[in-house]
């Protein structure tokens, strides 16, 4: 019963929260927080732009300067995203999403001695999850997501892993 | 890369509980008692303590340099520095092998990485207690890393210091990045296969069992972290890295984070050399196919010299 409440209360708040008032033209900023499964945590700032009640445009930078490399001898690198959203059940507070990003990677590997080794990358990835708006203008969104480009060790850049995981928290800043 | 991922995210959604025992044939190695490493048998030819268990007072001062190789390879790993070494007397050469390796699957499938790591730390002991005071050790691949992890965890600091350690092709970061996903996925595609030559394949495990794939991905996540938090050499002590710029086992950034995260005692950068190279551990040439290149032979050659020259000094 333990292992199934959790579950029970998703299923509940997921089939019967209250829609909330769907929201076109506004704009959420927000911090995400970011890992790769076997890699760094990479933390930044993202800012999401509701053009329709089902589609958002987004922009995000995460490095993990802000994350694993902050005070550690881990490589400093940075992500720039821009991504596109579709939103399901966009009337409900609880949105199941899936959202495509392109974006460009760099990292700095310290020493002019490694400037032949990759150390750049396009970026593309797929990212899947769930958001939720609460009755304050904040919103959470959870999600999973899957990187097509990653390094080989011939080419492409080495810290660039596949999966991640992420957390973004936003603000409607037009309620401000 | 990428079908294989999809390949493997779909099975583990339709075969969550599949798990296969893979089959041998007599010429691979696991497959018969035959292809044991020769140092199981015979370990007064391998390993110095053994030979030389008593040795005299300029014996004792000679240089010895611990060679230690791999992931699911063997002694053969460092066969050509012997040979290379030829009737060098000026220094003598031990060669390890790893806790867990070289015999048969079953060892190789339970083997955890401390256990890989054990036979290091036997040698290094045994020279020491033998009287032997001038201990160098190089690591490729995998026995990189398990010598990082020794110089991070202290273990050196209750023995005597190692002169020089020298790195080949460790690995740090793994071309492969799907094996960041072996914990959940491992149960789902049992062991992987490897495309070994006929030669190689009575000296590398043709099979890698996700337990030890999950092992190899425990033993680089804990050094990258330790590295993260800096490792310093004991006093003394000088670290070399070769590593090879094109390599699809262990991805060349690997040498970036030995550079940012290890310092010598006095906190001076370490030496990196990127070498020009797409073979993983460039320092064996035998029996890869295809043949080697001009340009390979070349590479072996001045790491071995450079290795022999540092130890000698």
């Amino acid at each position: 019963m333990r292992k199934i409440l959790p579950l029970l209360i998703a299923a509940h708040i997921f089939a019967f929260c209250k829609p909330a008032a769907a929201q076109v033209h506004t704009f959420d900023v927000g911090l995400r927080f970011q890992k790769s499964i076997g890699l760094y945590y990479e933390n930044g700032v993202t800012g999401q732009y509701n053009l329709t009640r089902r589609w958002a445009l987004g922009v995000t930078y995460v490095t993990s300067r802000l994350g694993t490399a902050w005070g550690t001898n881990a490589i400093k690198q940075d992500n720039v995203l821009a991504s596109g959203t579709y939103k399901f059940r966009p009337a409900y507070a609880l949105q199941p999403f899936l959202r495509g990003n392109l974006g460009y990677f760099t990292a700095d590997y310290g020493s002019p001695m490694f400037d032949s080794l990759p150390h750049t990358s396009a970026i593309a990835s797929v990212d899947g999850g769930i958001s939720y708006q609460f009755k304050l203008p904040v919103k959470v969104n959870l999600s999973l997501g899957y990187n097509a480009i990653t390094g080989n060790g011939a080419s492409g850049a080495g810290t660039l892993y596949p999966v991640f995981y992420q957390l973004s928290v936003t603000y409607n800043i037009t309620k401000l | 890369m990428k079908k294989s991922i999809l390949f493997i995210f779909s099975a583990a959604l339709l075969f969550p509980a599949c798990k296969k025992d893979p089959k041998f044939t007599p010429d691979m190695l696991g497959g018969s008692s035959e292809l044991y490493d020769p140092s199981f048998y015979t370990p007064e030819k391998y390993l110095i303590s053994a030979a030389k268990p008593n040795p005299t007072p300029d014996e004792a001062k000679k240089p010895v340099i611990i060679v230690v190789h791999g992931y699911s390879a063997t002694t053969f790993e460092w066969n050509e520095f012997r040979t290379w070494a030829g009737g060098r007397t000026d220094f003598v050469i031990s060669q390890v092998l790893l806790g867990g390796h070289g015999l048969d699957y079953t060892n190789f499938k339970s083997a955890t990485w401390q256990i890989w790591k054990q036979p290091i730390m036997d040698e290094y002991s045994k020279l020491e207690q033998e009287g032997y005071t001038n201990i160098s050790l190089a690591g490729s691949s995998t026995g990189a890393t398990l010598l990082l992890e020794m110089l991070a965890d202290g273990y050196f600091n209750n023995h005597i210091k190692p002169r020089h350690v020298f790195m080949v092709d460790p690995i740090i970061i793994p071309a492969n990045k799907t094996l960041s996903l072996v914990d959940p996925l491992g149960p789902v595609i049992g062991y992987t296969t490897v495309d070994n030559s006929a030669g190689e394949e009575k000296y590398y495990f043709h099979y890698r069992p996700y337990e030890s794939l999950q092992q190899l991905n425990n033993v680089i996540n804990i050094v990258r972290k330790q590295l993260q938090d800096g490792v310093t050499l004991p006093a003394n002590c000088t670290l070399k890295v070769f590593k090879a710029d094109k390599d699809d086992t262990a991805d060349p950034v690997s040498a970036v984070l030995i550079y940012l995260g290890t310092k010598t005692s006095t906190g001076a950068k370490v030496n990196v050399q990127l070498i020009n190279s797409s073979l993983h551990v460039f320092t064996r040439l035998a029996l890869h196919d295809p043949a080697p290149t001009t340009q390979d032979v070349k590479n072996q050659t001045d790491a071995f010299t450079d290795i022999a020259n540092t130890i000698t000094y």
